[in-house]
């Protein structure tokens, strides 16, 4: 293999695992505006939490799969307390309170964190089975890359199966399309609001903890994966979990390619992919309503 | 009668006490209410969008920014430009970003135009802090000449003594506040608020919605710019943060919200509260996040119509205890 086709292959990966990446928190909002009509603007910082829930449940513990398994859900839990105590309350002051609300709750989560754990970069290590790089075909791979795409693709095959395999599936469909008659066949609605919301933040707190091996964690991680998720969110169609799928794939791989070809340009590339997708679709690329 | 009388007295007590305002209190003071009074026009510039429109923009900043750095690159390159020319460049330049924006824009209402406004914001900030042989990066523009307020042949004031900015400051931004409000009252401004009640009606009654929405956008867009023109020439310094950053997007949102977003005056009201809550805060605490997430937080859940909202329940309650009979239905 020559150099090129490796460049290109490598590229390639590194595309791949932050579109992966990128679509489990865009899936979480996306899910949590299709069913219950809410923009968490929250979302990136939830997500920039379960990064230093990892951090201190690694330095606690010291083994990184019970911090990829704790941290989310910690996360998650918070996520619940958000829906239950704050949001649930305004549901009806309309979505420009729920932005705002969710706002307040992103500064102060912010703030939160850097009272804990401080302003400056935190290391996280990786175990040693996930290092380094494997041999496939005469390729290197990074072992870790490999390992966020297949760990997504798994997370992504559950909640598929999830979604249309059982009856709480068939609950939170129907409840996408008609809440109010969902609530008057006697199901819980609030309840699985609830659920729902904890689940999208889960999402995102599993997107934080792969995240923070690579990019060490602090502050401003919620700003740059907060706006690309919405980016990805608004181009791909509020509510459709195909679109938020296929649209972070194309941003990953444009990103990536885009910082190796024309790195000056590369911040710019996605959002001129949006302003056109938009200018055709309004709605977005599978959206179905404004 | 007496009314139109009280109102006049009013005017002009107004009127003395802006003039009087900076020898009574002190430049610290003057400055504080120069800063005060250039967020309180970009926040109604913002409420021209979300108030009367129903236009919620997340990214407002883009056009405060787009005013400084306008104004801030003119000073720069081109050498003895007078100062109300660079204001002018300022708000052509904000004016000049709507107008790209609004094409796409105005197609999109609710959530969409929010999110679209905070991910153009977003570019705006990050264009800001990559182009750094044109913005300078994340230290900005500053040091750049301020031209004295001259009319060729009749007056020449000098802009650095802080008074003088003082005046001129609260002359250009008294004139933005004044047309704006006009700008409300026209046929044209009834017409937006007819677009923010219903759309479709409108619609159906034969004005251009979208055309509609467009003239405001470009219109809140210039306000801002000039704003934002103004708070480059004051702190001769225009840096990513302090104008194209997500809080002074935000800033615009607390501002209305805490004032009342169904006034015109709302968000002066709000303007206010939170540069003395600023200015309290900064003393005790360095922590201006988690007092306005907190701020935000309780604004929603406990008083959602704002500062003026409020005081205008309290009123109606007041006349209603104290003349029984028929009043709340006539103050609502």
């Amino acid at each position: 293999m020559d150099s090129t086709t490796a460049m290109y292959v490598a590229q390639g990966i590194h595309g791949l695992a932050y579109g992966m990446v990128l679509f489990l928190v865009a899936s979480g909002l996306t899910l949590i505006f299709g069913m219950m009509d809410i923009l968490n603007l929250a979302h990136a910082a939830f997500f920039m939490l379960a990064a230093y829930f990892c951090y201190q449940f690694l330095s606690l513990t010291g083994n990184f799969w019970a911090a990829l398994l704790l941290a989310p859900i910690a996360t998650a839990f918070f996520g619940v307390l958000l829906e239950r105590f704050l949001l649930r309350k305004i549901h009806a002051y309309g979505l420009m309170s729920q932005l705002t609300l969710t706002v307040g709750v992103s500064l102060v989560i912010l703030a939160g964190v850097k009272i804990f754990w401080g302003t400056e970069n935190l290391p996280v290590k990786i175990p040693s089975i996930l290092r380094g790089l494997v041999m496939i075909g005469g390729l290197d791979y990074p072992v870790y890359r490999l390992f966020i795409i297949a760990l997504s693709l798994m997370v992504l095959a559950v909640m598929a199966l999830l979604l249309y395999k059982t009856r709480l599936g068939k609950i939170v469909r129907a409840a996408v399309s008609d809440p109010d008659m969902v609530n008057a066949l006697g199901i819980n609605i609030p309840l699985v609001f609830t659920f729902v919301f904890g689940v999208g933040i889960w999402l995102a707190g599993v997107a934080g903890v792969v995240i923070a091996p690579i990019l060490t964690v602090f502050p401003g991680l919620a700003d740059q994966m907060g706006m690309d998720a919405f980016v990805v969110v608004i181009t791909g169609g509020f509510g459709s979990l195909t679109g938020a799928f296929i649209i972070s794939i194309i941003f990953g791989l444009l990103s990536s390619y885009g910082v190796q070809f024309v790195s000056s340009l590369a911040p710019v590339l996605m959002f001129a992919f949006m302003a056109i997708i938009l200018a055709i679709r309004p709605m977005g690329l599978f959206g179905e309503r404004e | 009668m007496k009314n139109k009388k009280v109102q006049r007295i009013s005017w002009v007590g107004l009127i003395v006490i802006l003039a009087l305002y900076p020898k009574i209190f002190g430049i610290y003071y003057t400055n504080f209410f120069v800063t005060f009074a250039i967020f309180a026009i970009y926040s109604v510039s913002f409420n021209l969008l979300l108030g009367y429109t129903a236009l919620f923009s997340f990214g407002h900043a883009m056009f405060f920014g787009a005013g400084g750095y306008g104004t801030a690159l003119a000073l720069k390159h081109i050498q003895g430009l007078p100062l109300l020319p660079a204001v002018l460049i300022g708000l052509v330049s904000a004016v000049v970003l709507a107008l790209i924006l609004c094409p796409i824009v105005v197609r999109v209402t609710g959530s969409a135009f929010a999110m679209l406004h905070l991910a153009f914001g977003q570019l705006m900030y990050v264009l800001a802090l990559k182009m750094r042989n044109i913005t300078g990066g994340e230290d900005g523009i500053g040091g750049f000449p301020i031209p004295p307020f001259s009319i060729p042949g009749i007056v020449s004031i000098d802009m650095k003594a802080p008074e003088n900015f003082y005046y001129f400051a609260i002359i250009v931004l008294g004139l933005s506040l004044w047309i704006m409000w006009f700008f409300t009252k026209t046929p044209f401004g009834q017409i937006q608020v007819g677009v923010r009640d219903n759309a479709m009606r409108i619609d159906y009654l034969g004005f251009k919605v979208p055309q509609t929405k467009a003239v405001v956008y470009v219109f809140a867009g210039a306000f801002a710019g000039i704003s934002g023109s103004i708070f480059a020439l004051f702190q001769n310094l225009i840096a990513a943060d302090s104008g194209f950053g997500i809080l002074v997007s935000f800033g615009a949102v607390i501002n209305t919200l805490v004032g009342g977003l169904g006034s015109f005056f709302g968000p002066v009201c709000g303007a206010a509260i939170m540069q003395i809550l600023e200015e309290l805060t900064t003393r005790y605490t360095d922590r201006v996040e988690l007092v306005a997430g907190l701020i935000l937080i309780l604004v929603i859940m406990f008083a959602p119509m704002g500062f003026v909202g409020g005081v205008r329940i309290l009123k109606q309650k007041w006349l209603a205890s104290s003349a029984p009979g028929g009043k709340l239905e006539k103050a609502s």
